[in-house]
């Protein structure tokens, strides 16, 4: 583990004594990566990366101010809290500024496994090699990143928090092309538990994409019915993610904002099968039982049976509102069904199959409208069977239509995403996605 | 303010007369800081450097390395210094000032590449990066079946401080937060505004490099990046817009803060957002669009600058960023854009974020052609890889964006050259029938190899016979990379060119932020023009 539990106090406790202000809180992030890239069916980059940062928040009459450094020996935490307090008083006051978080209670999660802190650089390439050797025997050109990495997060205050969190992190991402540049196709996985990645399947399912996605035909742009696999189910809905804020919502700037004031907040924005909700605890995927500010995450219901059950508030504005304080979670889980994909293709007469979408940019926040493009295994489904491969085309679409109309659900599943969130969601059939045009990307 | 931005102005009044106040400043477009930071201040910066005490850890590093078995070691010292204050309307939202310190190694053993990193900055840490960065070579190497060689450079010993007249981070926070609060409130004060964001970010990045080739290379960039937000709400309708200033950031002191006129302009950005709420949906369809720069710089990044990067071409990248509609082979032939259309790579322009003396492989910065008369004729390179297309030398293209990350070819300031006709902007409004003038930066979103892309923009003005007549909303165009730089027909002259930038080009995995900015000047295109509204 990059930093115990008693290193973390140590440390906390040289900060803390440090301060001058009654008012200081400190969060650290220690942490090994390692990983090892691959293009061209052979090794290219590899890093094994250490990194630490301290930050310390120093607040006094509502100036606030914040630092970050890297030096954990008592001069450093020293001179960085000292810091911390001289910048504080050239603030102006910030109106906003919240008392600390008082000592919390947090669920006990089981996110760090040993065996993938220590995948040392030989781990890697054996890694790396599985997917190579699938790439050369089925006469493709692969690449791809595997990753692993431990980290502790820690967050104290001079009020008497202290939360110390370790998890461990492994992915794996490969993309098979064909020699000829006329197929491409992509699987991945994540886990906190490296043992779950099984390299050869990732391969070879990348492999059967890039295969069959050769001698592609042009689709008309327009609504389609579409079968979205996980990961591009959690590409579009990202967007939802980050745009549920209840200040938001009530400041009347958001999707989630109610003509004539206030927020949506009780109302059914989606289809009835949709139900959202997000636990740090869950046995398959945990996620980090902390929040902003220190304060729990606890299992929370989102939205249920499409109708919206609560967003995100910060302190400020449950204090200004009257509302309770919900802190942003770390992970999204959407229920789903039993289907397998292939199950859900033969459930559709007219269709595309989308393996993930790429470069995706929010165009309006008002119906968060967004924008983007198929990769990687574009594929079209007639009388409930593939019937070959598609251009890949620029999408426009709402991750709101999207669950608005969702009309069957898979087995939800873990995708991939940066940054240490848990993503757990379903392939989605859906209704009238739009595709606005085609590109020539392979 | 430059004679074409007075001029600009006139016209645009003009050309609005009556209902509509002049509608677009392009807010912020001012040339770069010349070069003038005075040699003896340079040397005081470098000189009194605190990193240059570990330099001895740099040096055991190397050292180490090459006795554990690398052929070639390259080892950076990087300090980077992030100072955020951010306000919300009238009061402040955050200052932040973050700082990332330590030493990187990066190595070739057996023909692979090694690569190792620690915030630790003693002896012991040093030799401990030196035994993982060689270990990691030697095993990557068993996946290597081509070694990795090295186009050669000549050993420097050079130190270069990026030109600026005002250590930004010499400028108290107070002052900081009062300049964009005084901005904020001005904007609020424009009845409709509800709501503005305002920040400034100064970033001060400091390397010290050193090769197994006996190179040293001691290096400090700033860059600054003012921005400000006005969003205009109709609670009736349940409808709002938002509006961001188009000051670009710059590879410069704080004196381009002071000159961007934030203050001064904000009540304009403020009246923009109210003025984009109420203006008139676009007609989706085929259009004429005179682009500004601040718009059309990303237009370049994305279209030009991303798939001329010679590893993308070659499928080093093919599992995020992707792959690219070029190929080496097409170098010399194949055609993207009109006559018109000249693109230059060039790492030694003022103020551009790219802009160094050396880059992370001790190479010199350099200017050369990527589009000839619209013919594509050059790449972006790094010395591993410009054998790969023939060349002896490195473009000087190396770039990690910290201690903690791995160098590798990243984007130069990549520029469209100005026509050479002279053209006023209000010119090529002048010529335009029916279409539509974009400026700033919108969303933006193009296929990863670079064929189909889709943008958008801060603000739209619709031209009618040769004359802006009245703002639109809801504008993104869309057009495929080489019919659009194929339809470019009219270019602003050499009065008229301005850059714009970015912090944060994202390429790689784990993913890396390179700064670099684009320059050109306003151009006129036909694409496909959408509605990108709630009534589209």
């Amino acid at each position: 583990m990059p930093l115990s539990k008693a290193e973390a106090r140590k440390i906390i406790k040289e900060a803390l004594a440090a301060a001058t202000f009654a008012d200081v809180r400190v969060a650290i992030q220690a942490g090994r990566e390692r990983n090892l890239r691959f293009a061209n069916n052979q090794a290219t980059t590899a890093g094994d990366v250490e990194r630490l940062s301290i930050s310390v928040t120093a607040i006094a009459g509502g100036r606030a101010a914040t630092v970050t450094g890297n030096r954990r020996d008592k001069a450093g935490l020293t001179a960085l809290v000292a810091q911390a307090e001289a910048q504080s008083a050239l603030a102006p006051v910030d109106p906003e500024v919240m008392p600390p978080v008082p000592a919390q209670r947090y669920l006990e999660v089981d996110a760090f496994d040993a065996k993938t802190a220590a995948l040392d650089a030989k781990g890697l390439v054996d890694v790396v090699a599985r997917a190579v050797r699938v790439a050369n025997r089925r006469k493709l050109v692969g690449a791809g990143i595997v990753e692993v990495g431990e980290r502790v997060d820690v967050v104290a205050n001079k009020a008497g928090l202290f939360a110390h969190v370790a998890s461990t992190a492994a992915s794996l991402t490969t993309t098979m092309r064909s020699k000829d540049g006329a197929g491409s196709g992509w699987a991945g996985a994540v886990s906190h538990r490296v043992a779950d990645l099984d390299a050869d399947a990732l391969a070879d399912v990348a492999a059967d994409k890039c295969e069959m996605s050769q001698g592609t035909r042009e689709l008309k742009p327009g609504r389609y019915v579409v079968l979205l696999e996980p990961q591009a189910v959690a590409d579009l809905l990202g967007f939802l993610r980050f745009s549920m804020s209840a200040r938001a919502a009530d400041e009347g700037r958001s999707y989630f904002s109610k003509p004539g004031g206030g927020n949506r907040i009780g109302e059914q924005l989606f289809s009835p099968s949709i139900t959202l909700r997000s636990d740090p605890g869950d046995a398959h995927d945990p996620s980090s039982p902390v929040g902003e500010d220190g304060l729990p995450l606890a299992p929370m219901t989102w939205v249920e049976h499409g109708v919206l059950q609560a967003l995100p508030r910060g302190r400020f504005w449950a204090k200004t509102t009257g509302a309770p304080a919900i802190p942003r979670p770390r992970s999204l889980l959407m229920s789903g069904g039993q289907q397998t994909i292939e199950a859900l293709i033969t459930g559709i007469e007219r269709g595309v199959l989308v393996t993930r979408l790429w470069y995706n940019r929010l165009l309006d926040p008002r119906t968060i409208l967004t924008t983007g493009l198929t990769r990687d295994g574009t594929f079209a489904i007639e009388k409930g069977a593939l019937a070959g491969p598609v251009k890949n085309m620029r999408y426009n679409e709402s991750p709101v239509t999207l669950l608005k109309n969702a009309v069957a659900f898979g087995v939800p599943q873990r995708a991939v995403t940066r940054g240490g969130d848990v993503l757990v969601v379903p392939p989605i059939v859906a209704d009238g996605f739009q595709f606005a045009s085609v590109s020539d990307a392979v | 303010m430059t004679s074409s931005r007075r001029t600009f102005l006139a016209a645009s009044s003009l050309a609005t007369a009556g209902a509509l106040a002049p509608g677009f400043v392009f807010a912020g477009p001012r040339r770069p800081a010349p070069n003038t930071t005075a040699p003896s201040q340079a040397n005081a910066l470098l000189g009194q450097s605190p990193i240059l005490a570990d330099e001895g850890a740099a040096k055991t590093a190397l050292a180490a390395a090459l006795a554990a078995g690398a052929s070639y070691a390259d080892v950076r010292l990087v300090k980077w210094t992030r100072e955020r204050v951010a306000v919300r309307d009238d009061h402040i939202r955050d200052t932040d000032i973050s700082e990332s310190y330590g030493l990187g190694l990066r190595v070739i053993a057996d023909g692979g590449w090694g690569f190792a990193a620690t915030s630790s900055l003693h002896e012991k840490a040093a030799k401990e990066i030196a035994r993982r960065a060689v270990a990691a070579a030697q095993q990557s190497a068993r996946l290597s079946p081509k070694p990795v060689s090295l186009a050669p450079t000549a050993p420097i010993r050079g130190q270069w401080v990026s030109p600026h007249e005002i250590d930004p981070f010499s400028i108290p926070i107070r002052d900081k937060a009062e300049l964009l609060i005084n901005a904020s409130r001005r904007a609020l004060a424009i009845p409709g505004v509800e709501h503005v964001d305002a920040m400034s970010l100064a970033v001060r990045e400091e390397k010290l490099l050193l090769t197994s080739e006996g190179s040293r290379i001691h290096q400090v960039f700033f860059r600054v990046m003012p921005g400000l937000t006005a969003t205009a709400v109709d609670r009736r309708r349940g409808r709002f817009a938002a509006r961001d200033h188009e000051v670009a950031p710059m590879l410069a002191g704080w004196e381009h803060v002071l000159g961007a006129d934030f203050v001064g302009s904000a009540p304009q950005i403020g009246m923009d957002a109210v003025r984009k709420l109420h203006a008139a949906p676009v007609e989706p369809g085929p259009r004429t669009v005179i682009l500004a720069p601040s718009n059309l710089w990303l237009t370049i990044h994305e279209s030009v600058g991303h798939p001329t990067e010679l590893d993308r071409a070659l499928g080093y990248e093919a599992n995020f960023a992707g792959t690219s509609f070029l190929h080496p082979d097409m170098t010399g032939e194949k055609r993207i854009g009109s006559d018109l259309v000249e693109i230059v790579a060039d790492r030694t322009q003022p103020g551009g974020l790219a802009t160094t003396a050396w880059d992370d492989e001790a190479v010199p910065a350099q200017r050369w052609p990527i589009l000839k008369d619209g013919i594509l004729v050059g790449w972006q390179t790094t010395r591993d890889q410009a054998a790969w297309i023939g060349e002896t030398h490195s473009r000087g293209c190396s770039y990690a964006d910290g201690y903690d990350s791995v160098a590798f070819q990243r984007m130069p300031n990549i520029s469209l050259q100005p026509g050479r006709e002279g053209y006023t902007t209000e010119d090529l409004i002048n010529a335009t029938d029916d279409g539509i003038l974009i400026s700033g930066r919108g969303s933006w979103s193009i296929d990863h190899q670079r064929y189909n892309f889709q943008f958008g923009g801060q603000f739209f003005w619709e031209i009618k016979h040769g004359r802006l007549t009245r703002p639109l909303r809801d504008v993104a165009y869309q057009a495929n990379t080489v019919e659009f730089w194929s339809s470019c027909d009219m270019l602003g002259g050499v009065d008229t060119y301005r850059l714009g930038g970015s912090f944060q080009d994202g390429k790689g995995e784990p993913p890396q932020s390179n700064a670099v900015s684009h320059g050109c000047p306003p151009a006129r295109f036909t694409v496909n023009v959408l509605n990108t509204g709630e009534d589209r």
